[in-house]
């Protein structure tokens, strides 16, 4: 019975996923069909128009397995063997420096911007209570 | 025939793909990944048996039919985090957009400044973001999407592997930048790293991982474009 469910359930997401594709054409939009189908769903479960209950079991299904639809993809490499040999190796040293920045940049900036709006919120809370204290003298 | 022929490269795939998992589970080393074990025993089976990818993917087309949906299907864990996603909105969306436009940059400049062809720069283009659509940005700017997931998968060992190091290095002091940092770097393999760090590490990283790849395919097209017009 479960199976069934799955498999209604990811068909839906294909809806979602061909939906997305229609719109993208439509409106001319840079983005991927698939990725506006993720933002439609998203927007759609916000709103409660689509109960999660219909999408839960299909989206925990493909998830717990994504690693295996890559493979087909991947696999594609046996065509391009040379980038793990000589001047392909820079490639992997280039992926590693610039992996190393994005994650150090993305944290200290995502560090700063959260300290600031706790001490933002701080000095509002801190006002907040000034001003109380000051009415409570008068 | 042909049918027959697909319907057994599916079933070769999913076979490989479970008894990888099996192994992944008992021993827990990042290099028996499924996606990387099971990948590269896909690719010596074809070699060995000389059968070239294009008849491969005869079958492995009904496979990748499903990534769209996969993609679709992130929505959820999204939706399931989105009090997370609200609460500390300012803080991933800008280190998100952040890192994404120095990694995208710093990876284009470098390939670019060392020489090699646009391929191969595209390619490294969107290498943070989770594989199913970072092969979609790479395939739509006219990169290849095996080097890609390749590329994805570099990234995310960078972070898998190479995280605790980099955390210590750089001193990156919050639970939630440290997810953060993880999820958008390294996606998913991020994101399994971060389960070390405490729950609101996992948390942000996933949110941070899906964020970064709606930011990403928009981001995309246009540092591609800045690079090359």
């Amino acid at each position: 019975m479960k199976i069934i469910r799955i498999i209604a359930e990811v068909c839906l997401l294909y809806v979602f996923f061909l939906a997305g594709g229609y719109l993208q054409e439509l409106l001319h939009l840079p983005i991927p069909g698939s990725i506006v189908g993720l933002l439609l769903l998203f927007v759609l479960l916000l709103l409660k128009i689509v109960p999660v209950k219909l999408i839960e079991n299909g989206s925990s299904f493909i998830l717990a397995y994504l690693p295996m639809f890559f493979i087909p993809a991947t696999a594609g490499i046996m065509n391009h063997l040379d980038i793990f040999s000589g001047r392909g190796l820079l490639l992997i040293g280039i992926l590693v420096i610039s992996s190393v920045l994005t994650m150090v940049v993305t944290a200290h900036s995502s560090q700063w911007i959260a300290a600031r709006s706790v001490k933002r919120l701080t000095r509002r809370t801190y006002r907040a209570r000034n001003v109380q204290g000051k009415g409570k003298e008068a | 025939m042909r049918i027959l022929l697909a319907a057994s490269f599916v079933l070769m795939n999913v076979v490989i793909y479970l008894v990888m998992s099996i192994l992944y589970r008992r021993y827990r080393l990042p290099v028996l990944l499924p996606a990387l074990t099971a990948t590269f025993t896909v690719v010596v089976l074809l070699m060995g048996f000389h059968i070239s990818y294009e008849t491969y993917m005869i079958g492995g087309d009904w496979i990748n039919r499903l990534l769209g949906p996969a993609v679709v299907s992130l929505a959820y864990p999204l939706y399931k985090q989105r009090h997370v996603l609200w609460k500390n909105l300012p803080a991933i969306l800008g280190g998100t957009v952040t890192g994404l436009m120095v990694g995208m940059f710093s990876g284009l400049l470098m390939a670019a400044g060392l020489g090699f062809s646009k391929l191969y720069v595209l390619s490294i283009l969107p290498k943070s973001i989770t594989t199913a659509v970072a092969i979609q940005i790479s395939s739509n700017l006219g990169g290849d999407s095996s080097l890609t997931s390749v590329f994805v998968m570099v990234a995310g060992f960078t972070g898998a592997i190479g995280g605790p190091y980099i955390i210590k290095l750089f001193r990156i002091r919050s639970e939630s930048g440290i997810g953060i940092g993880l999820g958008t770097a390294s996606h998913a393999l991020g994101t399994a790293k971060a389960l070390e760090y405490g729950e609101e590490s996992v948390s942000m990283s996933s949110v941070a991982m899906t964020v970064c790849a709606i930011v990403g395919s928009i981001a995309g097209p246009l540092v591609a474009w800045i690079m090359y017009h």
